[in-house]
């Protein structure tokens, strides 16, 4: 497909989803009503259920999504693999360690519902406790093999202590739930409190990002060509990490662990127009926006309690599936 | 060994005392401007490491000046535009057209494209310009890698390898390129294992097991005796069939 139909078509697609996430949930609105709500005239239980809680959620989705999209598309780069995704390096498993954490203490704390600050706090402190952990067990040399097998590791290591902590709050319904919730991920009661929390950092870090996109075209072709090329491999690199973890951290915060959207975004994105990072960086950052407020607006629509983790890999996989076995 | 702070004035590449553990021992060295140089040496004897040490990509000791200034004083962008490297490796992960990566080669000058196209035209890919790379034979891909290296036009240049894939047209062509460059005031090091193509070349550089055992003109370098001790077979100087550009 022509990279200038892109923009276009995902500005288009992301408006869309935008608005449709503000109309449709229990009170179906029209697009009309939506923007009048949105103006502050119209309908009173219009402009509360817009404004205090659809505009928020929807906000969280699209930073989440956005966060998501171009995180996968740095772990792509930097491994020179397009099966990379964002939680590759422990990050997410980091995250929902520390947010676990933090609500399987609920019990012993004496509180059943933790409170705003402490899960993504925890979130986020456990995410780049675990990008730390990595670069310091692949520091000597700090090859891509060697920081891949950590990831894996710790990965493995942090997953399990969520398990342990899922399995010992059994006896406690509640918190047990939560923690699943949690685990798959989802956006209802995003209140304005998350989108403060959340949005203004991801965009920033999305910023810092777009500019990098050259040189990350440079590195997606070998470490030691980009090197010899003139670009700084090093800085890069560290750059690199440092932006990626910051938007899967933030997006888990916010948001739970939210699995594909990394993985799948990039990819179908670079299989349409092309693997130049300059164009792919955006383009991800409103694929991954427009898939993850799609993705919520499936969990709205059907009342089976389906967690928004669980829609974007229903998803994502059987398309990823299809895609893969298309003849390239 | 003393180490002089200076190097001569005509030298574009110079080693001092270049080594990395285990791979290579102390490595000095001075190759001019307008110089063509082969580097020959049985697998594993360190040919790859010296290029990489030399273009400044593989942490070693001693010291690497480029055109006189030390590589610890060049910003790494200026040490895109001084010297190119080709690696033995010629993977690409991501569809990338030929043409999009052989502008890479541009980088460091601000992607500014001149010469990418006379690049490819050099590289016999201007037909292949819009194909992805990846789906490029083993050859071809080589020669993208070259065609980048070429589009820096950087004075030095490191070709690792780079006929060893190549059909015999192709790597004859490579080979002129590589005179061609030289001989317009470039200093280009190939490594290669053909014997009879390094015969032709200014200078001959023969690494043994990590060690820089000869450095000359060819007809002083690769003697009977010396090709025995390094590659452990009987070299004959007679006339046979020698495949030529027309």
């Amino acid at each position: 497909m022509k990279p200038r139909l892109a923009v276009p078509l995902l500005l288009a697609l992301l408006v869309l989803t935008f608005l449709a996430s503000l109309a449709f949930g229990e009170l179906r609105l029209s697009f009309g009503q939506v923007v009048s709500a949105l103006a502050g005239h119209g309908d009173e239980v219009a402009r509360t259920v817009v404004r205090d809680f659809r505009l928020p959620r929807a906000l969280v989705g699209l930073a989440v999504g956005a966060a998501l999209g171009a995180s996968g598309v740095v772990m792509q780069a930097f491994f020179r693999n397009s099966l990379a995704s964002p939680g590759l390096l422990g990050v997410s498993s980091g995250g929902a360690l520390g947010a676990v954490g933090v609500l399987a203490m609920g019990p012993l704390l004496g509180f059943t519902t933790a409170a705003m600050w402490a899960l993504p706090l925890a979130s986020v402190a456990g995410a780049f406790a675990a990008t730390g952990a990595v670069l310091l067990l692949a520091q000597r040399g700090a090859g891509t093999e060697r920081l891949l097998l950590s990831g894996v590791a710790l990965n493995a290591l942090l997953g399990a202590g969520t398990s342990f902590l899922l399995t010992t709050t059994a006896g406690h319904f509640e918190v047990n739930a939560q923690i699943l919730f949690w685990l798959m991920g989802g956006l209802e009661s995003r209140s304005w409190e998350h989108v403060w929390m959340g949005v203004p950092a991801i965009l920033a870090a999305c910023a810092l990002l777009l500019p990098l996109g050259r040189a990350m075209d440079l590195l997606s072709l070998g470490e030691q060509s980009a090197q010899s090329l003139g670009v700084d491999v090093r800085r890069l690199r560290r750059q690199l990490i440092i932006l990626s973890t910051v938007l899967t951290a933030l997006a888990t915060a916010v948001a739970g662990i939210v699995s594909f959207v990394g993985l799948v975004v990039p990819h179908v994105l670079r299989l349409g127009f092309g693997p130049d990072h300059r164009r792919l960086l955006p383009y991800s950052m409103l694929g991954g926006a427009i898939f993850l407020l799609a993705c919520d607006l499936v969990t709205r629509t059907f009342p089976l309690g389906l967690r928004l983790g669980v829609v974007t890999s229903l998803i994502g996989g059987p398309f990823f599936l299809w895609l893969l076995r298309r003849p390239r | 060994m003393s180490v002089p702070v200076n190097p001569p004035a005509d030298s574009a590449l110079q080693a001092r005392g270049l080594a990395v553990p285990g791979r290579l021992e102390a490595v000095s060295l001075d190759l001019g401007p307008r110089e063509l140089v082969a580097m020959v040496g049985p697998n594993g004897a360190g040919k790859s490491t010296l290029v990489q040490a030399l273009a400044g990509l593989l942490p070693a000791e001693g010291l690497v000046h480029w055109n006189g200034q030390p590589l610890s004083r060049i910003a790494i962008q200026e040490r895109g535009r001084q010297l190119a490297w080709v690696g033995q490796e010629a993977q690409f992960e991501f569809a990338f057209s030929v043409r999009e990566v052989v502008a890479q080669g541009r980088y460091a000058w601000g992607d500014d494209l001149s010469g990418v196209e006379e690049a490819l035209a050099r590289l016999d890919l201007t037909h292949l310009a819009d194909r992805p790379v990846t789906r490029l034979s083993g050859g071809e891909r080589h020669r993208v890698g070259l065609a980048r290296a070429l589009a820096t036009e950087a004075p030095i240049q490191l070709w690792d390898e780079p006929v060893a894939q190549l059909d015999v047209r192709h790597a004859l062509e490579v080979l002129r390129l590589a005179r061609c460059l030289a001989d317009g005031g470039g200093t280009v090091v190939v490594s290669l294992h053909d014997l009879r193509a390094a015969y032709r070349f200014d200078r001959v550089l023969v690494l043994d097991r990590g060690r820089l055992v000869g450095n000359g003109p060819p007809h002083e370098v690769l003697t009977a005796a010396l090709i025995r001790d390094v590659f452990q077979v009987q070299a004959t100087f007679v006339e046979s069939l020698v495949p030529e550009l027309p």
